[in-house]
């Protein structure tokens, strides 16, 4: 049921598809295109997490579109068009091994990629043996053993450690902190990260807990945080609803202050349900692709500002943390098969990592993640920091998150070991 | 620290209501018709679905859509009861199995009429906060004090009914010994059915007070049902008065829990709790021998 070939099923995308097919016929018949390459997508599009996975296929679906329409994909004097293959996995470990499976030995895949946490560690000792290149927003995912998982976007929680020493270099009188994080391979690693920056910055956390996923009233969540009077909120990492709702609270409950988490996802409906005033200022990583920062020329996600608005035009109130994340690892993922004149994952694979250097969205970047994930296979270099300035997510500077790791590792290391969130310590 | 106690019991008092809202339901369908309805969380699911498309969509006034979503909760719980649990009547392990497949019904034809994907986010029909006996720092947002105010009229009219109307006193009879109240003349399948409509009016209620506050999902059912299952074992399967004591009892618990301890404790503690009462008194604190 929950495999669904996409341009194909989608009713909305019928319109486009037809305009998509039509302009890509006279590459058809002019040049070499009968081949296609499918890419697997195997992430939650239903279910609670899908607010992190069906706003990425829709990125995704606007790329393969795009490389299409515009004669596809030369790989080694073949040209290619791309077929996205999409399995709906619920962010459930058995679903998504199941998608895993189908996608690669059913479907002939060339790359799968994955939210990360749940699916991604489901699924890491399949794609291993199978040689199947896979990728993670979630890089914590990652160990020693996971040699065709990589993390060439999304660097959680590391570029949470930008926010953290912006709002400490920025805003010095804010001393204290109030924490709380959701319980599941998503939260944990991002609280030790957050532990670790606001320590190194000389922030006082104040309150530090955690809760349930199956949590439906955060107003007790809420009122425990705001007894300990701090100075700033933090919301963690955690899914678009919880920090909707935690957000929701902050503001019933007579919050002013300021407020930092890792994503603000559909930050227009949680002003609606708060207001303009109480978001100002609020800080976190993930910018609107209209921001004018996206065009200087390091950044490596072309014409960012043009795939803003065709999506949002598209797809009304989806934008959000994911949406241009799975669609920059297939930019990688092109330029690497290009490179490797194969679309094979084991030669694509080390055409991506060649040099242990790669163009990252926002910048050039390394591949990393030996001291912390015993595996360099993330690819680490600088991240926006946003803050919310006139009810709109504006990015404020790249924040280097290589330069933080230096003086920060100690800590982050310690942090990670005390939660059992090292890559030693998984069973 | 005084401010803080009184305000966490304030969010408990909240949490009580809708709980106790559901559970009573649970609570009346089991007693009367002898099937664990596992499809309850569902319809407090399509009472919230029913306000995001009557309020947040077409602009109906909020209480008129609450009222809508009662009338078509209830009308579901009267499709439910005559083609999935009359024909069970006898089974409980039947009518468990069609309230499972009535659960996956409801889900996949929620998401077939809302769509897939994304939670609804639902504007308040109420804005702000109050203050509460006069305290300045205790507050209760207007959208929870309308969950409180009509979880409790509608807990107060239920007990009258079932306390002062005939009808009510034929439902009681009937929860306590179906074969004696037969054989008094009272129809089983006229009550079975009553029972099955305040049961699906009181989760579709529950579902549209609460669809300004939470996220709405199709899959959002589960955790509240859960909840109310935990809360009918801790009062005693089968006592509606054991299902309000318990909701509050354990509403406190995890309010309290979440709040001095933390939210993953409190879910830990709660499942430890209705062990706990399971251990001691099995039939659960307003249980008796027979219903357990």
């Amino acid at each position: 049921m929950s495999k669904i070939r996409k341009g194909m099923k989608r009713r909305q995308f019928l319109g486009t598809a037809a305009s998509a097919a039509a302009f890509t016929a006279p590459y058809v018949k002019r040049g070499h295109a009968a081949e296609t390459v499918r890419i697997g997508f195997n992430a939650p599009v239903t279910g609670d997490v899908a607010a992190w996975g069906l706003p990425g296929l829709y990125g995704c679906e606007i790329w393969a579109e795009k490389l299409n329409a515009a004669g596809g994909i030369n790989v080694g004097g073949t040209t290619y068009n791309v077929e996205l293959v999409s399995y709906d996995n619920e962010y459930l470990s058995d679903k998504a091994l199941t998608g895993a499976k189908q996608l690669v030995l059913e479907d002939g895949v060339k790359i799968v990629l994955q939210l990360g946490g749940t699916d991604a560690l489901a699924t890491a000792e399949f794609m291993t043996k199978n040689k199947m290149l896979s990728s993670t927003l979630v890089p914590s995912d990652l160990s020693p053993e996971t040699t065709y998982l990589v993390a060439p976007c999304e660097v959680h929680p590391l570029y949470n450690s930008t926010g953290v020493e912006w709002l400490a270099r920025n805003k010095p009188e804010l001393k204290t902190v109030a924490m709380v994080t959701q319980d599941d391979t998503i939260g944990r690693p991002s609280v030790a990260l957050y532990r670790a920056a606001f320590e190194v910055t000389g922030m006082e956390l104040v309150h530090d807990s955690f809760f349930d996923l199956a949590t439906t009233d955060f107003a007790p969540i809420m009122t425990a945080m705001l007894a300990s009077k701090p100075d700033v909120l933090c919301f963690d990492t955690a899914y678009p609803d919880f920090i909707n709702l935690l957000n929701e609270q902050a503001f019933l409950q007579g919050y002013e202050g300021t407020i930092i988490s890792c994503t603000l996802d559909n930050y227009p409906v949680i002003m609606e349900k708060t207001s303009a005033a109480f978001l100002e200022g609020h800080i976190f990583q993930f910018p609107d692709f209209d921001d004018q920062a996206l065009n200087q020329p390091q950044i490596n996600f072309k014409n960012a500002n043009d795939f803003y608005a065709e999506y949002t035009a598209r797809y009304p109130g989806s934008w959000n943390a994911v949406s241009w994340e799975y669609a920059a690892i297939l930019e990688l993922w092109k330029t690497a098969a290009e490179k490797a004149g194969s679309v094979e994952p084991d030669p694509v694979l080390e055409a991506m990592k060649a040099g242990g250097k790669g163009d990252h969205a926002f910048g050039p970047a390394s591949w990393w993640g030996e001291e912390l994930f015993g595996i360099n296979n993330a690819l680490v270099g600088a991240w926006p920091v946003v803050q919310m300035q006139n009810g709109k997510a504006t990015i404020v500077e790249y924040g280097d998150i290589p330069t933080w790791w230096e003086k920060a590792k100690d800590a982050t290391i310690k942090h990670f070991e005390e939660l059992g969130e090292m890559w030693y310590q998984r069973t | 620290m005084l401010d803080l106690i009184l305000q966490t019991c304030v969010n408990a008092l909240y949490a009580s209501s809708y709980t106790a809202l559901m559970a009573v339901g649970l609570v009346l369908i089991f007693g009367v018709m002898g099937i664990i309805n596992f499809a309850h969380g569902e319809l407090l699911m399509v009472g919230a679905y029913v306000v995001f498309f009557l309020y947040a969509t077409f602009g109906w006034p909020f209480p008129l859509a609450v009222a809508g979503s009662i009338v078509i909760v209830a009308l579901i719980g009267v499709l439910m009861e005559r083609a999935l649990f009359k024909p069970m009547r006898g089974n409980p392990l039947g009518g468990l199995i069609m309230s499972v497949g009535a659960l996956f019904i409801l889900q996949v034809a929620t998401v077939d009429i809302a769509g897939l994907g994304l939670a609804k986010n639902i504007p308040p029909a109420y804005d702000g906060s109050v203050a509460l006996f006069g305290i300045e720092t205790l507050t209760l947002p207007r959208q929870r004090l309308i969950v409180m105010v009509a979880a409790t009229a509608g807990l107060v009219l239920l007990w009258l009914f079932l306390t002062r109307t005939k009808l009510g006193w034929a439902l009681r009879a009937c929860a306590q010994d179906p074969e004696a109240a037969a054989l008094q003349g009272i129809s089983l399948d006229r009550t079975a059915l009553i029972a099955m409509v305040i049961g699906a009016a009181f989760a579709g209620g529950a579902g549209a007070l609460l669809a300004p506050i939470v996220q709405v999902t199709p899959y959002m059912g589960h955790a509240y049902v859960v909840t109310a299952f935990i809360v009918i074992i801790v009062g005693g399967v089968g006592s509606l008065e054991g299902a309000v004591v318990a909701s509050v009892i354990f509403t406190f618990f995890d309010t309290f829990v979440t709040t001095f301890i933390d939210g993953s404790t409190a879910a830990i503690l709660g499942l430890l709790l209705m062990l706990v009462v399971l251990v001691v008194k099995p039939t659960g604190l307003f249980g008796s021998a027979e219903k357990a």
